[in-house]
């Protein structure tokens, strides 16, 4: 019966000829496990291409949602986390997966005559796949996608002639915002899909044009089909990165930082390990010399990539056989530079945001909203007219917001005019400051610490008189030096006697003296505080 | 063809069908766990019912007895990432000295907004002309269903009700 439907579909569309064409090229003797790495980038570009489709279905690109949508799909839509796990590791996997099958054409000289142009459509594939990791990154709009996006396009600024339009151009306009976040999300959901398929196509074709390279040396004994036997060394070693990238996705969740900021400038992103490398080369060329690191060298990269077949003619395949170990050497270089590189960047990465490090100021905020006489609860409570502070999400910028808690009824900063004067602010600026920080912390999955009082009077003691010259744990001015590790550089005496008199010790501070200023209860848990800093 | 041949041939189909059997095997056993989670995400939600929420609606000590009293109650809720002010019109009916009937508003009918008829006792729609007693029972018109009646208690003088 069953056999009955599919012989009347086969007559009428003639697929088993067609699979038959497609799973049956006979391959050469001796095509082993290696000759696997192609399947498995296209593999994992499904996984992407599936997983994508799923995050789109919830993801908004649009400033004041993209945040809250991406933390919806992490904490609140059942297996959100894990889908997004999939997502954020399988782009890990697709660039390294993209890596090893370009090395493996490369040492067995699978790019030679006749297949040039195989090599030349994989090569731009994988600068495809690197702009997908690219493009994806601005998408959760944290402030690692703000920031990290803001330096990329800096670096793109730095083209010669044309830096300041080719800007303008990945903007949208002359500041990173809503235009940005829509036309990123075009590209990594439309334009590098098509793009990428495109070529996916076209890469299979040539292959199955040009027949397989085999191994090496050519091996005696009878060519076996495709299908099923190097399918099925295909299938395991997909079932094994299948495996690989759920334990990834499952154990180490992808993570989200605080909502994108564009107020705090002071934020360093961490770049994703596969840009890690020229993260690193930057700083080897500074100021007029950055286009070395940004255009040239990547420029010289891809052209050898794409030059390789043209330069490298001869029949010989053997990585160390004639003139082929000049190519073999330079390759072997460029893979080491890479990693030399990659592993000093890593070395030397800016300290990793940490949501549980409740600075001061996120600390002081937090004691403001759970005070008894909080005016807050007087809106922001389940039921009310307006969202639970845990609950609550922050789609006003940084100065609508600030107003909103100095004069809660206003409907916006500068409406109020002489004739409907503001009331008394219901908290000052610093004050403000602090709510705003604790909220930041919350929504990004915080939760408060438990603290002694001598930590309780410090941290309200810093956000209202240290915060605006000094940072701890990402939070603060820039005037003066970071305190998040003061502890480890001076012991608690010398912090004591800077706090009351910064000249004792500097002469030349411009830092204000407090020990007038301060009450000794307030001067001894601060110093306490950061002595315990380290 | 000899004896050994045939056997060979035998075996040979024998492994390739096992080999083709594991092949489905793994690629289903791979595209049933991806299926579960983008399948899982995008079902969730439809599966997920709103948890209900208890909302102060005013002093009992406030209600006058037997009459209705039409509050409105704004409740914040969460529209999947976004959050959204919902209004909602409940008749409060004081019945005890600490008991309340919370009727919706919104007649059975249509939906349209009723109003409660002070001198006629009754709680009247204008669209079609139905009438509801105060217990939210029809009394005449086209209603199909009585005004429906929404949880409620008193808590320290205030009255709470479920949404």
């Amino acid at each position: 019966m069953l056999r009955g439907v599919f012989d009347w579909i086969d007559s009428r569309t003639g697929y088993r000829a067609a699979l038959h064409h497609l799973l049956d090229e006979p391959l050469p003797a001796g095509t082993g496990w290696i000759f696997t790495t192609g399947s498995i980038v296209l593999f994992l570009l499904g996984v992407q291409i599936v997983s994508g489709v799923g995050l789109s279905m919830y993801y908004v690109p649009a400033p004041a949602l993209a945040y809250d949508s991406v933390r919806y799909i992490t904490d609140t839509l059942t297996l959100g986390w894990l889908l997004r796990g999939l997502h954020f590791w399988g782009s890990t996997f697709i660039v390294l997966a993209a890596t090893i099958h370009l090395l493996r054409v490369f040492f067995l000289g699978s790019y030679k005559a006749p297949r040039e142009v195989t090599w030349l459509t994989g090569v731009v594939m994988f600068l495809l796949i690197l702009a997908f990791a690219l493009s994806g990154y601005l998408l959760p709009w944290d402030q690692k996608a703000y920031w990290a996006t803001t330096v990329t396009i800096n670096i793109a600024r730095g083209t010669p002639l044309v830096g300041e339009q080719v800007a303008d151009v990945m903007r949208g306009g002359a500041q990173l915002g809503a235009l940005t976040l829509g036309r990123w999300y075009t590209a990594h959901v439309f334009l590098l899909p098509a793009a990428l398929i495109l070529f996916v196509v076209a890469h299979i074709t040539l292959m199955r044009r040009h027949g397989i390279s085999g191994p090496i040396a050519p091996k005696d004994g009878p060519r076996r089909a495709f299908y099923p036997w190097h399918a099925i060394k295909d299938t395991l070693m997909m079932a094994a990165v299948f495996a690989l990238l759920l334990v990834f996705a499952a154990n180490f969740p992808a993570h989200l930082d605080e909502i994108a900021n564009p107020a705090d400038a002071s934020y360093v992103p961490r770049p994703e390990w596969y840009f890690l490398s020229l993260f690193e080369l930057l700083k080897y060329f500074p100021g007029p010399w950055e286009p070395v690191a940004t255009m040239v060298i990547p420029g010289l990269v891809v052209g050898f990539l794409l030059a390789l077949p043209f330069l490298d003619r001869g029949p010989d395949r053997h990585p160390f056989r004639g003139r082929r170990l000049l190519f073999t050497l330079a390759m072997v270089v460029l893979a080491s530079g890479i990693l030399v590189m990659t592993a000093l960047g890593l070395a030397d990465l800016p300290t990793k945001y940490d949501p549980n490090d409740w600075g001061p100021r996120a600390v002081a905020g937090h004691l403001i909203v759970s005070a008894p006489d909080n005016k807050c609860v007087t809106c922001h409570v389940t039921g009310g007219p307006a969202a639970d502070l845990a609950a609550t999400r922050i789609t006003k910028d940084e100065e609508w917001l600030l107003a909103h808690m100095s004069d809660p009824v206003a409907i916006a900063p500068g409406v109020r005019t002489e004739d409907d004067p503001a009331p008394p602010a219901q908290m000052t600026r610093f004050q403000a400051q602090s709510v705003l920080a604790y909220l930041r912390r919350t929504r990004a999955g915080a939760i408060p610490p438990e603290l002694t009082e001598d930590e309780r009077i410090a941290s309200v003691t810093f956000a209202g008189m240290c915060v605006g010259c000094h940072k701890i744990a990402g939070e603060g001015g820039e005037s003066g030096p970071d305190l998040s590790r003061v502890g480890a550089r001076r012991d608690a005496a010398a912090i004591r006697r800077i706090v009351k008199d910064p000249t004792t010790e500097f002469p030349d501070s411009l830092m204000p003296p407090f020990g007038e200023r301060l009450t000794e209860q307030q001067l001894s848990a601060l110093v306490n505080y950061l002595s315990a800093r380290r | 063809m000899t004896m050994t041949d045939v056997n060979t041939t035998a075996r040979e189909i024998g492994r390739r069908s096992f080999v083709a059997r594991a092949i489905a095997a793994i690629h289903t056993v791979i595209g049933a766990t991806i299926a579960f989670i983008v399948g899982g995400t995008t079902l969730a939600p439809s599966f997920t019912r709103r948890e209900a929420s208890w909302l102060r609606a005013g002093s009992i000590d406030a209600l006058p007895d037997n009459q209705p009293v039409a509050v409105a109650l704004r409740v914040m809720r969460q529209d999947g990432y976004s959050q959204v002010v919902d209004r909602t019109l409940v008749y409060l009916v004081k019945t005890g000295e600490q008991d309340v009937r919370v009727l919706q508003s919104r007649c059975t009918h249509l939906g349209c907004q009723t109003s409660y008829d002070r001198r006629a006792k009754r709680i009247v729609c204008p669209c079609h002309g139905g009438v509801f007693d105060l217990q939210g029972n029809v009394m005449e018109g086209p209603p199909p269903a009585p005004l429906p009646t929404l949880q409620a208690r008193v808590e320290n003088g205030e009255v709470m009700v479920q949404i």
